[in-house]
């Protein structure tokens, strides 16, 4: 369960930040780091089961919700955006009330 | 009169192909006639691109690429340990965390993407390296 949680979120550190090397260094120090303090915890326990619904979300949440920019060389204020597959799009009627009646937010594409 | 019509088609359709044949060559050609041979001697050969048929991974060449990517993996208690039948958990004394970390670099190294049901069930370079070999997309 942990370990494919662990799986998930460095994955979705591999989607949010492909090509920015030192945000993937940082990134995974950081979930390593968490994945270890809560390594002692019980793994029935209410606990662990709420640090791995954490990860799962914040896999999630990396994968759809984090799109990283760069800026482009020569032109003021303009930047590339990694927009990729699995970046949560919405569409004009219901982006601005994703929970209302037909406010399906995911991407069709997205295989999650 | 019909078949001169025909043989026209035939010279009109004929003539895209032979004038980009031409083209491959031509601008080397030209560009040779206008600069001074002696200082751009090697550049100037035509660039054309030669693909051999998808040779697939040996066996060994995909232990060692593990292995390679291992000994650089500052997790490894004893880099002397690994080897092609080394168990990551037993023999190099690397915990199921990093065990993950581990199967996550050789997707990397390989340039494919394991599912969660097989990812676990590898747990040492051999077990690791029959999955590659196993996996046509592996590079």
């Amino acid at each position: 369960m942990a370990l494919a949680a662990y799986r998930h979120v460095l994955r979705a550190m591999r989607i949010a930040f492909r090509g920015d090397l030192d945000m993937v260094q940082a990134a995974r120090h950081q979930a390593r780091h968490d994945f270890r303090r809560d390594m002692s915890l019980e793994p029935a326990s209410t606990a662990a089961v709420k640090a791995i619904e954490h990860a799962e979300g914040v896999a999630q949440t990396l994968r759809e919700n984090v799109v990283q920019g760069q800026a482009v060389s020569g032109e003021e204020g303009t930047y590339k955006l990694n927009i990729h597959e699995h970046t949560e799009r919405g569409e004009n009627d219901t982006v601005k009330n994703p929970r209302g009646k037909g406010g399906k937010v995911k991407v069709d594409t997205g295989n999650f | 009169m019909f078949r001169a019509a025909a043989a026209r088609a035939l010279r009109v359709a004929a003539r895209p192909q032979f004038t980009q044949q031409i083209n491959l060559v031509r601008p080397q050609i030209a560009a040779s006639l206008l600069r001074n041979s002696q200082t751009t001697p090697s550049l100037l050969i035509p660039s054309i691109r030669f693909y051999s048929a998808p040779a697939g991974l040996s066996r060994e060449e995909v232990q060692g690429r593990i292995m390679d990517l291992l000994k650089n993996f500052d997790k490894v208690e004893d880099p002397t340990k690994i080897s092609g039948q080394a168990h990551f958990a037993n023999d190099l004394g690397l915990d199921s965390l990093d065990t993950v970390e581990v199967v996550m670099a050789i997707e990397e190294e390989f340039s494919i993407e394991i599912p969660d049901k097989e990812a676990d069930a590898i747990h040492s370079v051999e077990q690791a390296t029959t999955y590659i070999c196993a996996q046509p997309d592996a590079h």
